[in-house]
C-alpha cells in the first residue's frame, strides 16, 4: 500500500521562535494523483503544514516522508534535489516583478541547472520551448515577453503555475492560490489546477477558503483547527454540523479572546 | 522524541520569558538612574558651582571626588530605580502608576534638560555683545562686501579646480560600487542569519563598517594626505572609504527590506543560494542601489569641496589658499561657483532618481 503514498506526515509539530505552536501533532498521508484540499481558518496552520512539506519551514518535531524517503532533516544538495520535484504556488503569486513572464517561468528550472549558466541566463533552447509550452497550457503564451508586474492578478497566478510546471513536479503545493483573486478568476485558476491534476497527473495539495470551491475540485478534504486535524474525509461529507465544527466554534473562541 | 519545550504550555513559556525580561529591564533602569544622578551632580559642581558661582578659570579635578560622586549616584539610583518611581523605570516601562512616581520622574526629566541647556550655553560662551559689537559689524560688512564683489580674474583657475572636484567625486563614487555591492550581501541579516559562521561574518563586518563610517571623510582625508601625499588622490581615497562604508549600510538595508515571497518561491524550485540571490534578491534591489549611488555622487561633490580644505585637492584647496591670504574677493568667486555646481548636481541627481523610479 505504501507505494501509492507520495507524502507521509507523522506527528508533526511546529513551534515558531515567537512561541506560537502552529502545528500540534499533525499526521496525514497524501496519495498519488489525488487533489487534496486543506481547509481551516486563517492561523489554523495550513500554510505552515505546506511549508513543512517542502521544508521552507523547519519542523520542530515529527517526520515528513516524500516518496518513501525521510526528508525531515536532509540538507544542502539532497534537500534541493527533493525540492525540484515539489512545485509551489503562493497566495501572493511571488513572481519576480521586474523580469519578463518567460524568465519567471524559466526560473522554475533553476534547480536542474548549473549555477553559472543559470546566472548568465543561458537557458538551453529546449528549456525555452518547454516554458512556452507551459505558458500555453495556462493560456497566456502571448504575454511571454511582457514584464510580470504588467499582468493582472489572475494572469500572474497562471505564470506561477507555469513556473512550477517547469519543475516537472510530482507534487504541487498551492497555498491559498485564489485568496487574493475575485470569484470568477478564482474559478478559472482552480480549473488550471484541475487540468494539471487530471491531465498531467500531478498530485495537488491545496489550501482553500471557499467551501464551494472545495466541493467542486477536491477529491479529499482535511480540516485543520488551531494546529490539529479535526476532519478527514470527502467533500460531500462536510455538512452543516462539520462546517460549524470547523468554522463556527472557532469563530466563537476568537470572539472570547 | 518530543522537544521538552513543547510539553510546556506556550502561555507559561511566554510568561517566563516576560519575567526574565523584566529583571533585565530593572537592572537597566537602575543603571540609567545612577547615570542621570551622576551627570546631575557633575554638571552642578563643574559648570554651575565652579564656573558661575566661584568663576574659576582652571577647574580642579580629582579622582577621589569623582568616585565619591559615583558611589552616591549608584546608591541613589538603586533606591530610586528599585522603588520603581524613577525616570529610568519610566523609560524602561516599569514605573508604578502612583502620583509620586509620575511627579518625581517628570520633574527630574525637566531638571536634566534645563541643566544640560544651561551648561551648554556656558560651554559655548554665547555672547550677544560679540555678535553686535561695533568692530564685529564692521568686519562682517567688509567680508560680505568682498564676497558679493567677486574677483573674476581667477575664473579659469577656479573652473579647472571645480572640474577636478567633480571628477574626484565621480571616481570615488564609481570605484566604490563593486566593493560596496559585495559587502552589502555579507552585511544583510536576512541572507546571513542561517548559521553561526555567516552570522559572525555579518557581525564583524558590521562593526568594522560602523567604525569606518563614524570617522568623517574630513578626517580620512587628513589620514590619507599623510599616507599618499597632499592632493586630489588623498581626497579621492578618503571619499571612497567613507562612501563604501556608508553605502554598504544603505544597500544592505535595502536587501533586508525586500519581499520574502519571491525568495520563498525561488527556494521552493530547488535553486541554490547563489541562484536565489540572483533571481529573487538582485532584481528587487537594482533600483534602490542605483538611486543611492547617484545620490552619493551628489553628496561626494559637496564633501569634496570641504575635503579640499585639508589638502584633498580641487576647489577646496584653492578656497583655503585664498582664505589664508585674506583675499576675500577671490574667496567670493569660489564660494559662488561651489554654490552653483552643488545646486546643479542636486538638481540633476534628483531628476535622474525620479526618472529611474
Amino acid at each position: 500500500m505504501s507505494s501509492n503514498k507520495i507524502v507521509e506526515v507523522r506527528n508533526l509539530h511546529k513551534v515558531y521562535p515567537s512561541g506560537t505552536h502552529a502545528l500540534k501533532g499533525v499526521s496525514l498521508d497524501v496519495y498519488k494523483g489525488e487533489f487534496l484540499v486543506v481547509i481551516g481558518l486563517s492561523g489554523s496552520g495550513k500554510t505552515t503544514l505546506l511549508k513543512c512539506i517542502n521544508r521552507l519551514e523547519e519542523p520542530t518535531a515529527g517526520s515528513v516522508k516524500f516518496l518513501g524517503k525521510d526528508i525531515t532533516h536532509i540538507k544542502g544538495k539532497e534537500l534541493r534535489e527533493v525540492r525540484t520535484h515539489i512545485g509551489m504556488v503562493f497566495q501572493q503569486f511571488n513572481l519576480i516583478k521586474r523580469m519578463s513572464v518567460l524568465n519567471n517561468v524559466l526560473a522554475g528550472k533553476l534547480g536542474y541547472m548549473k549555477t553559472l549558466p543559470s546566472i548568465l541566463g543561458n537557458f538551453p533552447p529546449q528549456c525555452i520551448e518547454e516554458a512556452l509550452k507551459n505558458l500555453d497550457i495556462v493560456g497566456i503564451k502571448e504575454y511571454a515577453y511582457e514584464r510580470a508586474d504588467k499582468l493582472s492578478g489572475g494572469q500572474q497566478q497562471r505564470v506561477a503555475i507555469a513556473r512550477s510546471l517547469m519543475q516537472s513536479p510530482k507534487l504541487l503545493l498551492a497555498d491559498e492560490p485564489v485568496a487574493s483573486l475575485d470569484p470568477a478568476t478564482s474559478n478559472s485558476i482552480m480549473q488550471y489546477f484541475e487540468k494539471v491534476n487530471k491531465e498531467l497527473g500531478v498530485t495537488v495539495v491545496c489550501n482553500l477558503h471557499f467551501l464551494s470551491l472545495v466541493r467542486r475540485y477536491a477529491t479529499r478534504v482535511i480540516a485543520l483547527k488551531s494546529g490539529e486535524i479535526v476532519f478527514e474525509g470527502y467533500p460531500n461529507e462536510i455538512d452543516e454540523k462539520w462546517f460549524k465544527k470547523i468554522y463556527g466554534e472557532e469563530a466563537e473562541e476568537v470572539e472570547i479572546r | 522524541m518530543l522537544d521538552p519545550e513543547l510539553e510546556l504550555h506556550p502561555k507559561e513559556k511566554i510568561l517566563r520569558k516576560k519575567r526574565n525580561q523584566e529583571k533585565i529591564d530593572l537592572v537597566k533602569a537602575i543603571l540609567l538612574d545612577s547615570f542621570f544622578v551622576f551627570y546631575t551632580i557633575l554638571v552642578c559642581q563643574r559648570a554651575i558651582y565652579y564656573k558661575v558661582i566661584l568663576d574659576l578659570r582652571e577647574l580642579p579635578f580629582s579622582w577621589n571626588e569623582i568616585s565619591v560622586f559615583a558611589i552616591i549616584s549608584l546608591a541613589v539610583g538603586f533606591i530610586w530605580g528599585y522603588s520603581r518611581t524613577s525616570l529610568g523605570a519610566k523609560i524602561m516601562g516599569l514605573a508604578k502608576e502612583t502620583k509620586f512616581a509620575k511627579w518625581s520622574s517628570e520633574i527630574f526629566a525637566w531638571t536634566l534638560f534645563n541643566l544640560t541647556f544651561i551648561a551648554g550655553w556656558l560651554v559655548t560662551k554665547i555672547s550677544i555683545i560679540d555678535l553686535f559689537s561695533k568692530e564685529g559689524i564692521e568686519g562682517a560688512n567688509r567680508i560680505f562686501y568682498a564676497l558679493f564683489t567677486p574677483e573674476f580674474g581667477i575664473f579659469d583657475d577656479a573652473l579647472f579646480a571645480i572640474i577636478e572636484t567633480i571628477y574626484l567625486a565621480l571616481i570615488a563614487t564609481l570605484l566604490s560600487i563593486p566593493p560596496t555591492l559585495i559587502l552589502s550581501f555579507f552585511t544583510a541579516r536576512n541572507l546571513m542569519k542561517d548559521n553561526w559562521f555567516t552570522l559572525s561574518i555579518y557581525y564583524v563586518l558590521r562593526i568594522i563598517l560602523n567604525f569606518v563610517r563614524s570617522i568623517e571623510p574630513l578626517i580620512w582625508a587628513i589620514i590619507f594626505s599623510v599616507w599618499v601625499g597632499i592632493g586630489p588622490y588623498a581626497g579621492m581615497i578618503a571619499l571612497l572609504v567613507h562612501t563604501i562604508a556608508a553605502n554598504a549600510k544603505l544597500y544592505s538595508e535595502a536587501i533586508e527590506s525586500i519581499e520574502e515571497g519571491p525568495v520563498d518561491a525561488i527556494t521552493a524550485t530547488g535553486a541554490n543560494k547563489l541562484q536565489i540571490i540572483w533571481y529573487a534578491v538582485v532584481p528587487q534591489i537594482v533600483l534602490p542601489f542605483l538611486s543611492f549611488t547617484i545620490y552619493r555622487w551628489d553628496i561626494n561633490v559637496r564633501m569634496a569641496t570641504v575635503i579640499g580644505l585639508v589638502g584633498g585637492g580641487g576647489i577646496g584647496t584653492m578656497l583655503m589658499q585664498y582664505q589664508g591670504l585674506a583675499q576675500w574677493h577671490e574667496v567670493g568667486l569660489i564660494v559662488i561657483m561651489i554654490a552653483i555646481v552643488v545646486w546643479i548636481m542636486d538638481y540633476i541627481s534628483a531628476k535622474i532618481r525620479e526618472a529611474i523610479y
